[in-house]
């Protein structure tokens, strides 16, 4: 038996299903945010939303990195990756993402060398194996990805490769989770929290969430027993009137998290004053880029990039989605105009992204019928 | 002229696979076992349940020893796995 086959067992599954209807009081509604697009992929791959009773909604966050880069990030991604003799390195799903004219993939056909990378140790090689071009990574994604950028980064100053930069664009959780618990137009009662995220920095850092806004989160692990324990277990807080932390993923997650991999992120990145997300605007202390010892690697540095702000586009509602605002198949293009072969938005690009994961699993347009 | 090839190119490019989410980039790690060390280096020979194999930096959970059970994100081993059953 494979380590995750038992978190998958359709029979723990209804029981627990079980247990949450008899967790809900009748006539209230409860929203909850996963905030992370790995929880997303979970519950529409494995149908988590039809085994809750309807008064029960789940709302998507902002916690795919795809998702919430601006266009301008991506313009300055393209700009870099045609400068000359550059070897420009990113994860695949970046490729897809639409700047303001086109995307990685249009400038990779119009003659810039973009490959596609793993991880940033993949990048790395690239570098050494071509000591004589710089080699540019783009680097994205949450604390759990920066720690990777970082040991890389290391890495290469420890071995002397000079020809390989970095574009750091990874962000940080608390912000943006702070940012939407201060939105006027958002009324959540819970947050299924980020589990792999939550490996690095621990459990710790969202205790803001019950102590100062008064709200239940528990931290959750991505097979659909995990999703739906974590759900029990904040209705069970809601129920008994608690308001706390919960480690749902406590088998991988520690309450420290990882310390030698914040050690490693505080080493190299610092905070940026602002950052750019897609659909929420600027978000103070929310981005990391390198740090001055690494400065010599930082490619906003070593080149020039337009680092203009793009509006996103009029038809998108990238940003309602991010925020939980509205459904993915409530977006006006949804589907039609934005799919994942065409995106228009982000979210339709990544796997984790609300958008895809709807579409990819027919989540077409649709409402739970109460029962 | 050039939109066509980039579209060719997309449809030809490796994209995500939706059954198991994107691994690259986004808060999905998956457990590997480690196969052999490279200790000088500090990276690892990790191999899926599958049996497909990858080197995958160490240095956040080190020290390690081959039958470990990691849990990996970009490359990098970011926790150690220990078995648990659901309760």
């Amino acid at each position: 038996m494979k380590h995750v086959d038992e978190f998958r067992d359709p029979a723990l599954g209804q029981v627990l299903a079980g247990e949450i209807l008899g967790l809900v009081e009748p006539g209230r509604h409860y929203k909850l945010m996963e905030v992370c697009g790995g929880h997303t992929h979970s519950i529409y791959k494995y149908g988590i939303d039809d085994l809750l009773p309807a008064n029960v909604e789940l709302v998507h966050g902002p916690g795919c990195p795809v998702c919430v880069i601006p266009m301008g990030r991506v313009d300055d991604g393209i700009a870099l990756a045609h400068e000359p003799d550059v070897i420009f390195t990113c994860f695949g799903d970046m490729l897809r993402v639409p700047g303001s004219d086109g995307t990685l993939l249009d400038a990779k056909a119009e003659g810039a060398d973009i490959r596609m990378v793993y991880s940033p140790l993949d990048a790395l090689r690239i570098a050494k194996a071509n000591p004589d071009r710089p080699v540019v990574f783009f680097a994205i994604g949450f604390e759990t990805t920066a720690p990777s950028t970082a040991l890389t980064l290391k890495r290469a100053k420890a071995e002397g490769v000079k020809n390989f930069f970095c574009m750091c664009n990874h962000v940080t959780i608390v912000p943006p989770l702070r940012a939407l618990l201060d939105s006027p137009d958002l009324r959540l009662d819970g947050f299924i929290g980020p589990g792999h995220v939550s490996t690095v920095v621990g459990v710790r850092p969202f205790e803001f969430i019950p102590t100062e806004y008064g709200k239940p989160i528990s931290v959750a692990g991505f097979e659909p027993l995990d999703v739906l324990h974590a759900i029990h277990m904040i209705l069970t807080q809601l129920k008994e009137g608690r308001c706390e932390v919960e480690n749902q993923y406590a088998r991988v997650v520690p309450y420290d998290g990882n310390p030698r991999a914040l050690e490693v992120m505080s080493e190299v990145f610092e905070l940026r004053p602002h950052f750019e997300w897609r659909g929420m605007g600027f978000i103070s202390q929310s981005g990391l880029k390198l740090s001055e010892a690494y400065a010599d690697m930082d490619a906003e540095i070593q080149y020039s990039v337009p680092g203009i702000r793009v509006a996103d586009p009029k038809a998108c509602q990238c940003g309602e989605v991010l925020k939980g605002v509205i459904k993915p198949w409530e977006c006006k293009v949804f589907g039609s105009g934005c799919t994942p072969e065409r995106p228009i938005g982000t979210c339709m690009v990544s796997s984790e992204g609300a958008c895809a994961a709807y579409y990819n699993y027919g989540r077409f347009a649709r409402e739970r019928e109460v029962v | 002229m050039t939109r066509l090839i980039a579209n060719a190119a997309a449809a030809l490019a490796p994209t995500c696979d939706v059954t198991t989410g994107c691994i690259t980039c986004g808060d999905v790690a998956i457990p590997l076992t480690v196969l052999r060390l490279d200790e000088g280096r500090g990276l690892a020979l990790c191999a899926d349940d599958d049996g497909s194999s990858e080197t995958v930096e160490i240095d956040l959970v080190a020290p390690v020893a081959p039958g470990d059970r990691l849990l990996v994100h970009a490359g990098t081993a970011i926790a150690r796995l220990t078995e648990e059953a659901p309760q």
